[in-house]
């Protein structure tokens, strides 16, 4: 991800009220974690596995702090039992920026076979979580979808999920 | 000795401001028989309570919030105890009640080998203990409760009789949600919309 | 003390037929370099070596099965630690290559206040311990290959320069599998239970 792309999100959040960001460092987003972590506006978390990722989140949204859990396919993944309680259970709104890895245009250097099993899996996944998302992959839209996903999420009370693709995170 | 008698020695030690979260089993049954008021989150399923209940203390940093754990659903994830280390928060109790089973079934084995109070050591909580009896319980949670954390309280307890059932339309799930959240939304610290 | 310098130590001292496990990041291209041929589960992702390691005990009881894990990988699924203990099995070495960090970012920290071989202790895991030399590398690894287990050793090591290459078609994904499923077939004690 670009310093351009970080600089948006970082600001977008900093608009919605979200000083709260919670994560499991990834390389695709490791830049807007650092920066998070870098910036005193922001409380930043490193949690070692991301299911108590996500119910952290769970418990600090429905304790009425603006949250956000950045990761990737595979952490959705290993938070999925979580999600199933904290989304389809509770409705706790967290918002989700969860780098796309496997979608067209990923030339991280990731084995073919586990690109392809993270392009097969995400959105299903995402699905049967019943977790609403859009992929994200324009620069000239970021901000518009972070701001209607951050909207989204409080005013469902549930998580969303914005995938990160394209030139926003490649 | 019995969880609930430990939950009835608990229950005046925690004020009106302070939050509670409960796993599954008789936690959250026995529990919500004695804590009526307060904002309460019960039923966490396996694994989930402690994190939970961790992240709440990012949303109320001044009041205890205290996770009322089981064995078996603290193992389903002890990596949350290292998060606990490391984020640690001084505002946060858990305790965890071990019958050394799970629930609802024939016999079972949890914890034959595991020390969770030396895990929660090794996770990087200096504060931990392990008690036996009600008079320890008492000792230690008040410590827990008059002092700053993150404290980790394990307590042995024999296995509960009967299958206890709390009301379901105050203990669980959504409906439960709704209950916790009223409760959130009159604290005196809320800052949420 | 560095990563490859314990697998370069560790790898005479595993045999053709004992097998071996591997994590992500570079424990599996350095692993590939010291010990390309005999049973060798490449590059599980996070959480899932130690207890794929395990599973393989259940299958090979009179050999030796290493886990070659990092931090991070661990720390994702450390209740894998009580199983572990649980099953108690004689023939199991699990390594914790322990860097404190995540692979390939810029600086990152896993676990600022976390003994994982305490809290493998913790688990029940009676026979666990820290090293930091390569001496005292070699001489733990040496008594866990010649003793009874369940072994589990924490080697902390300096994060590595770079990223390292090895033949993707043998250490990773599908095409790894098909390689270990042959040198198991093989294995003079593979048996298929039907």
């Amino acid at each position: 991800m670009d310093q351009q792309s970080v600089q948006v999100i970082v600001e977008t959040l900093k608009e919605q009220g979200i000083d709260l960001v919670v994560t499991l460092p990834e390389e695709p987003t490791y830049a807007l974690t650092e920066a998070v972590r870098q910036d005193s506006f922001f409380t930043a978390v490193t949690v070692a596995g991301e299911g108590n990722g996500i119910a952290f989140c769970a418990g600090a949204a429905l304790g009425g702090r603006r949250v956000a859990f950045v990761t990737g396919v595979a952490g959705l993944l290993v938070s999925s039992w979580a999600l199933s309680q904290m989304g389809m259970v509770y409705g706790a709104p967290i918002l989700i920026l969860a780098s796309y890895r496997g979608d067209f245009g990923d030339h991280s250097g990731i084995p073919g076979s586990q690109l392809l099993m993270f392009k097969q899996v995400a959105e299903p996944l995402l699905g049967a979580l019943r977790v609403p998302y859009r992929v994200v992959n324009q620069k000239a839209t970021l901000k518009r979808m972070l701001q209607e996903g951050s909207f989204a999420c409080q005013d469902y009370s549930h998580p969303i999920a914005l995938l990160l693709s394209g030139e926003v995170l490649w | 000795m019995k969880r609930y008698d430990c939950l009835k020695l608990l229950a005046p030690m925690v004020d009106k401001h302070m939050f509670t979260v409960t796993s599954l089993s008789s936690n959250t049954a026995f529990w919500s028989s004695l804590r009526l008021e307060g904002a309460n989150f019960l039923g966490c399923n396996m694994g989930l309570c402690i994190p939970f209940a961790l992240g709440l203390t990012a949303a109320f940093p001044d009041r205890k919030v205290i996770a009322l754990d089981s064995d078996g659903s603290l193992m389903v994830d002890t990596s949350s105890l290292i998060t606990v280390a490391d984020v640690n928060p001084l505002n946060f109790v858990a305790i965890i009640f071990d019958n050394g089973s799970y629930a609802r079934m024939g016999a079972t084995f949890t914890t034959r080998r595991a020390d969770l109070e030396k895990i929660a050591q090794g996770a990087g909580i200096d504060k931990t203990a392990t008690v036996r009896s009600e008079e320890a319980f008492s000792a230690s949670v008040k410590q827990a409760i008059d002092t700053a954390g993150p404290h980790f309280i394990v307590v042995k307890v024999e296995p509960d009789r009967e299958r206890v059932k709390g009301d379901p339309h105050r203990t669980y799930g959504r409906a439960m949600r709704e209950w916790f959240m009223d409760a959130v939304r009159h604290h005196p610290d809320y800052k949420g919309k | 003390m560095k990563r490859f310098d314990c697998l370069k130590l560790l790898a005479p001292m595993v045999d053709e037929h004992m097998l071996a496990v591997t994590s992500l990041s570079t424990n599996a291209p350095f692993w590939y370099n010291v010990r390309p041929e005999g049973p060798n589960f490449f590059a599980l992702n996070m959480g899932l070596c130690l207890p794929f390691a395990l599973g393989l005990t259940m299958a090979f009881p009179r050999r030796k099965v290493i886990s070659i894990d990092s931090d991070g990988s661990l720390m994702n699924d450390s209740s894998s630690l009580i199983t572990v203990a649980d099953v108690n099995p004689g023939n199991l070495v699990a390594f914790v290559f322990d860097n404190s960090s995540y692979a390939f970012m810029g600086s990152t920290f896993t676990a600022r206040r976390t003994d994982l071989a305490k809290m493998a202790q913790g688990a029940g895991i009676a026979k666990s311990g820290t090293v930091r030399t390569l001496e005292d590398f070699s001489a733990a690894a040496k008594q866990a290959m010649e003793s009874t287990g369940p072994h589990f050793i924490v080697a902390k090591v300096e994060p590595d320069a770079g990223r390292v290459a090895a033949d993707r078609s043998r250490t990773s994904g599908r095409p790894m599998r098909e390689w270990f499923m042959d040198a198991v077939r093989r294995h003079p004690d593979y048996q298929v239970r039907r």
